[in-house]
């Protein structure tokens, strides 16, 4: 039998420790509600930003003017970031992110490490610039101790399993404790749950390393958790369908491209793009930020690959790059280069773009960084009308933090004996020892490869692919297939492998709620091509795509994209 | 095995097992002196193990398909000019 260890009670539950998830619950904590965090690995070392970051995308007025919409413009048309943003969200954004660019300085992250304000990498040359040069090596350390000191509790090793609903609205969670070998279960009574589990991975094939699923370039921890929850709860996602891919070193799979500074070549030495021709200190090269299929053009139109060249970089510049890398937590990929031989002053290394993945695809929010389910929230990278990375999870971690931490009767809070004795609670338990108890079943990692290999090839993303209604209607009756397969047969040995195994089945959900959305988007609009709709409607351009469940059907809906000031 | 520590230096603590962002290690304080990297295959190679360690006792084996494929930067020109030996 698999116990439930411990009930907790809070006024906000916190889901995943990460930046977003941190600064939700500190600033709920400052309004002085009872704050919990749930966290899957440990709030000082987790998800994509645990190694650090170094670009932090704001409008501060005293470098950038009093003209907000000056930003706005770069955000939402010359960035990587813009492209599925609510502009109502981008504009609440902007004009909160020095406050919290500011919060951070005081807290010690060092947020003008050269002692000015210092915008570089990710520009163009002669426009604003927004990506604030800042040194993220310890931010979630600091981040984890100014959440305790305001009186925090999390839980590491926590990770969330089943969100729990009541009477339409949220009731907690039940999560898994994976701090021993054996797993138990937790339940968390809270009436305000905070979603910040980050970007959806290890959903599609690994394209660097074929072999290797946990090669990536942001954290493989993140398996679409809070999205597949949110979506069996009935929450509105949208977006879902716009897949990303990221590019970086060739299967050396690592964020950070916007920090070489260096010029993209052909082998034949000439730019691929028209930014820039030797490396530049302020800009980089952004070609591959404006361009996102450009390295896998450049293989199949016979001029590739393409190389990053930073040879002509000053010693001076050099030492910049290098330690912006530092703080950008890329050292694991600097050691490696290191040992290798490998000297960006004197070698070119090749660039590729990485398989899909969804990051600013997922919950819709409000302003107040609400979802479709009442005290709902989510915010950070699996934000689905929203996107600008590290700065974004930040600004509107706090934002929804706020809220709801200023507003906890606004959901009448269930006792935790009602909690517990949500029908859904026994349901999660049963599946949970299930998978333990069986012997000599399918590990998580076959499952998880299954659900890549249909992804990849039902609902490709990307250049010279394409989705068509049939075949996402074939990937949909497999994915259903692989579901089936999976609950009956999957097994597990310890509480490692069972949430691994969990993970796996919450990527079965993501995919299928990606798949519906694509069916309906009739439409090319890169990276979603169909092969039967080939055209992009340009009727479609002001509207998003929403998907959520409601009593077992799929609902689609289409809505303007909100532009007010 | 992706992260390898030397149990000559490691002191015990237990910090890499309880920072590791995917959960590589098992650790057992009661019956083991150093943490094993059971899930070695789920390493994400983020360093951080190896920056947290109090001893300096962590290093990182990269797999060999991750090698990072690169040139000699100079070498980057037209065919023609290198066979001209520009
Ligand atoms: C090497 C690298 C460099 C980068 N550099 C930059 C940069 O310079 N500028 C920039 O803007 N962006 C950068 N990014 C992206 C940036 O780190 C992310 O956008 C940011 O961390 C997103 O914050 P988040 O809170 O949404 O998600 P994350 O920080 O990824 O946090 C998600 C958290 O949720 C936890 N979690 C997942 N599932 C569950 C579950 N079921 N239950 C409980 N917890 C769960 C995870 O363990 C993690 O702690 C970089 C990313 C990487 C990997
Ligand atoms: S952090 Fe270092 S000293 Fe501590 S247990 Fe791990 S290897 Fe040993
Ligand atoms: S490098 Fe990162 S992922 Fe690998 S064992 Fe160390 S902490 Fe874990």
């Amino acid at each position: 039998m698999m116990e439930i260890k411990n009930v907790y009670e809070a006024d906000v539950l916190v889901v995943g420790g990460g930046v977003a998830g941190l600064m939700a619950a500190i600033a709920a904590a400052e309004k002085g509600a009872r704050v919990l965090v749930a966290e899957k690995a440990d709030s000082r070392r987790s998800g994509s930003g645990a190694a650090g970051n170094d670009h932090f995308r704001c409008y501060i007025p005293e470098c950038h003017g009093p003209d907000v919409e000056r930003i706005v413009y770069e955000v939402l048309h010359f960035s990587q970031v813009g492209q599925c943003h609510d502009p109502h969200l981008t504009r609440v954004f902007l004009r909160r992110s020095e406050e919290i660019v500011r919060k951070w300085e005081s807290w010690g992250i060092p947020m003008r490490p050269t002692g000015q304000w210092e915008f570089t990498g990710h520009a163009y040359p002669g426009r604003v610039r927004s990506g604030l040069k800042y040194d993220g090596k310890k931010q979630k350390a600091v981040m984890t101790s100014e959440a305790k000191k305001r009186g925090v509790t999390i839980l590491n090793h926590m990770p969330v399993i089943e969100l729990l609903k009541k009477d339409g609205r949220m009731a907690g969670a039940v999560a898994l404790d994976v701090s021993a070998e054996e797993p138990s279960l937790c339940v968390i009574a809270a009436p305000s749950v905070i979603l910040g589990t980050g970007c959806t991975t290890r959903l599609y094939n690994n394209m660097a390393t074929p072999g290797w699923m946990f090669n990536l370039a942001y954290c493989p921890s993140n398996a679409g958790g809070g999205i597949a929850q949110a979506w069996r709860i009935g929450a509105k996602l949208v977006n879902l369908e716009m897949t990303s891919r990221h590019a970086g070193p060739k299967y050396f799979q690592r964020c950070g491209k916007g920090t070489w500074i260096g010029v993209l070549r052909y082998p034949d030495g000439e730019p691929l793009g028209p930014f820039v021709d030797k490396p530049d200190r302020a800009c980089g090269d952004i070609t591959s930020d404006v361009w996102n299929s450009s390295f896998t053009d450049v293989m199949k139109n016979g001029r590739g690959p393409a190389y990053m060249d930073c040879s002509g970089l000053t010693p001076e510049d050099y030492d910049y790059m290098m330690w912006g890398m530092d703080s950008e937590g890329l050292k694991g990929m600097l050691n490696y280069m290191d040992e290798a031989g490998i000297d960006p002053r004197r070698h070119a290394v090749e660039f590729m773009q990485y398989e899909p993945f969804l990051i600013g695809k997922g919950l819709e929010i409000d302003e107040h960084g609400r979802c479709s389910v009442p005290g709902l929230y989510a915010a950070g990278d699996m934000v689905g009308n929203f996107r600008a990375d590290i700065g974004g999870a930040a600004v509107f971690g706090w934002i929804a933090g706020e809220y709801a931490g200023s507003h906890i009767g606004e959901n009448a809070a269930f006792s935790d004996e009602v909690v517990c004795a949500l029908p859904h609670v026994a349901e999660v338990r049963v599946l949970c020892e299930k998978i333990m108890n069986r012997v000599g079943g399918c590990p998580w990692k076959e499952g998880n490869l299954a659900v890549q290999q249909i992804m990849t090839d039902y609902a490709p993303s990307g250049p010279h692919t394409a989705r068509s209604a049939n075949l996402l209607n074939a990937g949909l009756k497999y994915l259903g297939d692989l579901r089936q397969t999976l609950l009956s047969s999957m097994s597990a040995t310890c509480s490692h492998t069972l949430m691994r195994a969990l993970e796996t089945l919450d990527l079965v959900d993501v995919g299928e709620a990606l798949m519906h959305a694509a069916l309906e988007r009739r439409e090319t609009r890169p990276p979603h091509n169909r092969a039967d709709f080939t055209f992009t409607n340009p009727m479609l351009g002001e509207l998003f795509l929403t998907v959520r469940k409601e009593e077992g059907n799929i609902v689609k809906e289409w809505r303007k994209k909100d532009n007010s000031r | 095995m992706p992260p390898i520590i030397d149990p000559e230096k490691c002191k015990g603590c237990g910090t890499c097992a309880q920072i590791c962002p995917v959960q590589v290690f098992r650790f057992h304080r009661a019956e083991e002196k150093t943490p094993r990297p059971v899930f070695g295959e789920e390493c994400w190679h983020c360093n951080c193990c190896v920056e947290d360690c109090p001893a300096g006792a962590i290093r990182l084996r990269v797999p060999v398909p991750y090698m990072m494929v690169h040139v000699d930067a100079d070498t980057l020109k037209p065919a023609r000019s290198r066979h001209d030996g520009n």
